[in-house]
């Protein structure tokens, strides 16, 4: 009798293998944050991990690039910096610029052009081999993104909400980095938590 | 001359005195030159200017060799060019008619944009309300446009323009290059329609998966260009397939993993020899939805962390090895389980003799049992390191799963209404395993009273359970092993303890009467099961179920009958449960418009991700109802402890906002939500307050303990 019944298992099991879903490959919203270990400007090793338990922002940049002149000298990369880094916000900026580039800035020379901006953030990192930019699916600079305490990234996108290259639209945008680490420190999930991010293409050393 | 007019023409001559010395550097211009545009500003009004007659103007760019600007979607950078007209009263702009575009790779990205020299044509619309400058006769346009020109460098750049268009007279100098640029336009697959019919956009774990119909014949076999107008869905630079399928062009693409759109129609232009293709594909399926993670204020997880590692009652892997073992034990008296365990053991009572059978069949019960809590346990975990947000119960917020539950458990009530014999309806050989291979049987029945438990998550097991995602993973699975044990218990018992056995009543016609009782709770789950994916695909979902059930039943039926009668009978069923299921079975997983139904209601409002904090933020304290329609213990203190009157009282008395997060279909915002709690299964019941860490409550949630809760408020 119902002792044979199990015939109808391996259907059964298949189905929940099924149901069960698939991995991803790249970076994404929700997902745990790439780990990486990268030089930064001044030849000293960091590591994403370790600043688990707080809050990371990852900028990608490049001096060269009209757009990351645009948030610069007009002085709103600079001050969106200080002010998540006044909240104990650690804060990456990373080149993901190959050295072939003709705008490729050596690291010494990066941290000057920041400095002249009066922006310092916690480490400036030299990812020339694209290796980082490419595991978080960095398109453009600027490029950011939000990781929480936990390690998950949490945004990924634009640093706001007009693209442009005119420094006039950036009174009228929503600056999704300031609106973003503000709701993550108060515990509450992000409104943008996936942005259109906007820029120039990041020069990628080509694929080997 | 009339008097306005003298009057216009003395102030204009007094104009023109005032403005000379600025008009020298500022004249009305139609070309912008830079290092890597040359861009002018055209017009084409072959019939003149006024209402009914097309009126075109356009920027057209010349780019330098290497050079190009962008498409209306820039791609993976860039910025499309944008065109800001200054157009006199009566004069409107349309949008820009973008010609056919390119892919142009960069390294690993990808844009779509121009090289070359092209026109993006703009219409404007004359209308009675236009009256044409009083002297000139003409219809001033004025232009401010910028572009981003890339080569790998990028320069935005922008110019102002101005044109006079004769109204009275031809404009018709550009004809040429205003025709070519309405062949370049993409065409329309339909005319008349915008979205296309028969024609969809699937969205498909991680991509999307196009169907155009109507495409010209022309075209078919070729392979297509494809460019999305709709930014920020699609991986650009990715590797994306695509086929012809008769008149049907289909194609995958995967979707962007920080994709930040989520379109309800996709407009997308496929384009072959130079010519574009355009259509509107309506959007099926779920776009999948990002996690919308907390961030924890430094605090708080202090206290959260503390309820992570805690579960509410007591400390420690010994008090949830504990539970598990009582939640397993309590999961035989379940209705899905007890009349499988119930008939089972009855039986030992026909074969009173064979103690060293019965022994051997105890265990190999027992350890089919166990390592199915092991394997179903072990695929959760391995699905949360892989990143999914799973918790315990995510095997029931798959439709198919409910679904084939329910038909697995109309079998088993079927056999034991008497309705067929499985000796009757399978081949020989696979009836007489069981006659050859007792222990291999018993081992089979273990790992089947697990598919059938896993439906109702016992009591004190959520907490248990919730603690193996805190746990290492070894840890995690011993946990899961004990469950099993649990549940293995008593059979194990009666099969080792010959007075246990002989304890039960003598063999006799009771027993088939008892095994038949035991059909209906078997229909009852089936009852339950047909009405959680009914909360999960609607009134659809749950018709197309119980016709593919009833059709199931028939084709069961139909292979007890003998002879000729038999065959017939079992194709026509057969044939008819292949047509059901084609025809009713997309019903079952789809999502119904107005979603999950459970959550909103009866002074009880929808969770979702941030208003317990925002209502919190105003003082007012809040109570949340983690449940789910497939969770039975859930149901049960919905309908006694959360509708009791007292309760309810109190809650109104205290002003405690009442939110219910619905977990019937697979939700990442509520998987998280539950995960800072320390649980990863509902039923979980919490009392948040300003300044308090959250209370949460014991699964089986009793007046007397729900009240005491809101009194400490």
């Amino acid at each position: 009798m119902f002792r044979r019944r199990f015939v109808a298992l391996p259907v059964l099991l298949s189905v929940l293998a099924l149901a069960a879903g698939n991995a991803h490959a790249a970076a994404a919203v929700g997902q745990p944050a790439p780990d990486f270990t990268l030089k930064d400007a001044t030849g000293k090793t960091v590591k994403l991990s370790d600043f688990k338990g707080k809050h990371v922002v990852l900028e990608w940049t490049n001096p060269g690039c009209p757009f990351v002149q645009k948030h610069y000298n007009s002085g709103n990369m600079p001050a969106t910096q200080k002010d998540a880094m006044g909240k104990g916000v650690v804060w990456l900026a990373i080149n993901s610029t190959e050295k072939a580039s003709y705008d490729y800035l050596e690291p010494a020379k990066l941290v000057a052009w920041k400095q002249e901006r009066k922006s310092t953030p916690s480490a400036i990192l030299m990812d020339e081999e694209g290796t980082v930019g490419r595991a978080y699916g960095a398109r453009t600079t600027p490029h950011m993104y939000i990781v929480n305490p936990q390690g998950q990234l949490i945004y990924a996108g634009g640093i706001d909400s007009i693209p442009s290259s005119s420094a006039a639209d950036i009174p009228k945008a929503t600056n999704y980095i300031k609106a973003g680490v503000a709701e993550a420190l108060a515990g509450k999930p992000l409104t943008a938590s996936t942005t259109r991010p906007y820029g120039c293409s990041i020069k990628y050393k080509s694929a080997a | 001359m009339n008097l306005q007019q003298a009057f216009f023409a003395i102030v204009f001559v007094a104009g023109v005195a005032a403005s000379t010395g600025a008009a020298a550097q500022n004249t009305p211009k139609t070309v912008v030159v830079t290092d890597q545009v040359r861009a002018e500003l055209l017009a084409h009004a072959p019939d003149g200017v006024a209402p009914g007659k097309p009126v075109w103007v356009g920027l057209q760019l010349a780019h330098k060799p290497e050079w190009h600007t962008y498409w209306k979607n820039s791609g993976d950078s860039g910025l499309p060019t944008v065109l800001d007209w200054t157009l006199p009263a009566g004069v409107t702009a349309g949008e820009i008619a973008w010609p056919l575009p390119k892919k142009i790779p960069i390294g690993n990205l990808a844009n779509y944009g121009y090289e070359g020299t092209v026109l993006l044509p703009v219409p404007l619309t004359i209308t009675s309300g236009f009256k044409p400058g009083l002297l000139s006769g003409d219809l001033e346009v004025r232009l401010k446009a910028a572009w981003l020109v890339c080569k790998k460098e990028c320069i935005p750049e922008e110019g102002e323009f101005t044109l006079k268009l004769p109204v009275k007279s031809t404009t018709a100098l550009h004809g040429d290059t205003f025709d070519a640029a309405f062949k370049a336009q993409p065409r329309p697959v339909m005319r008349g329609t915008s979205v296309l019919p028969d024609s969809k956009v699937q969205i498909d774990s991680g991509a999307v998966r196009l169907s155009v119909q109507g495409l010209p014949v022309a075209l078919r076999g070729k392979t297509l260009d494809f460019f999305p107008e709709t930014p920020e869905v699609i991986e650009t630079a990715a590797q994306w397939t695509q086929a012809w399928n008769g008149a049907e062009w289909t194609a995958r693409v995967p979707l962007s993993a920080q994709r930040s759109a989520s379109p309800s129609v996709m407009p997308v232009v496929l384009a072959a020899d130079g010519q574009g293709w355009r259509a509107e594909l309506k959007v099926l399926g779920e776009w999948p939805k990002v996690a919308a993670q907390a961030g924890v204020p430094p605090a708080l997880e202090a206290a959260l962390k503390a309820n992570a590692a805690t579960p509410p009652p007591s400390p420690g892997l010994v008090v949830a090895l504990l539970g598990a073992l009582l939640g397993g034990l309590i999961l035989n008296l379940m209705p899905c389980v007890f009349p499988v365990l119930a008939i089972k053991v009855v039986g030992f009572t026909r074969h009173a003799g064979d103690q060293r059978g019965h022994r051997l069949s105890g265990l190999a019960y027992t350890a089919g049992v166990v390592l199915s809590f092991i394997a179903l346990g072990a695929l959760m975990l391995g699905l949360r390191a892989a990143g999914e947000a799973v918790g315990w119960g995510f095997q029931l917020q798959q439709p198919l799963v409910v679904a084939a539950l329910a038909a697995l458990f109309t079998l088993i009530g079927l056999n034991l209404a008497g309705v067929f014999e499985f000796g009757s309806v399978l081949p020989s050989s696979v009836a007489s395993l069981q006659a050859r291979h007792p222990v291999a049987d018993s081992f089979l029945t273990g790992v089947l009273a697990v598919a059938v438990a896993s439906p109702c998550t016992a009591p004190f097991m959520g907490a248990s359970v919730g603690l193996t995602a805190t746990l290492p993973a070894a840890q995690a699975l011993l946990v899961f092993a004990v469950v099993g044990l649990g549940l293995a218990l008593p059979y194990l018992l009666a099969s080792w303890v010959p007075a246990m056995a002989r304890a039960l009543p003598r063999p006799g016609a009771w027993m088939d009467t008892f095994r038949r009782l035991m059909a209906f709770p078997m229909f009852a789950t089936v009852v339950w099961l047909v009405w959680v994916l009914g909360q999960q695909s609607g009134i659809d979902g749950a018709g197309a179920l119980l016709l593919l059930l009833v059709g199931m039943s028939l084709l069961v039926w139909s292979l007890t009958l003998k002879g000729r009668t038999r065959a017939v009978l079992a194709i026509v069923s057969v044939a008819g449960l292949a047509a059901l299921t084609g025809a009713t079975g997309q019903y079952l997983t789809q999502t119904p418009a107005s979603g999950p139904s459970a959550a909103a209601g009866d002074g009880w409002q929808a969770w979702s991700p941030g208003r317990v904090e925002q209502i919190v933020a105003t003082g007012q304290p809040v109570f949340v109802d983690f449940t789910a329609a497939w969770c039975v213990t859930c149901q049960y203190n919905k309908k006694t402890t959360l509708a009791n009157g007292t309760v309810l009282a109190d809650l109104a008395g205290k002003n405690v906002a009442l939110l219910r997060a619905d977990w019937t279909r697979r939700d990442p915002a509520i998987t998280a939500a539950l995960a800072q709690l320390g649980r990863n299964g509902v039923p979980v019941y919490v009392f948040y307050k300003q300044g308090r860490a959250p209370v949460v409550l014991s699964e089986i949630l009793g007046v007397e303990e729900v009240r005491s809760a809101i009194a400490k408020l």
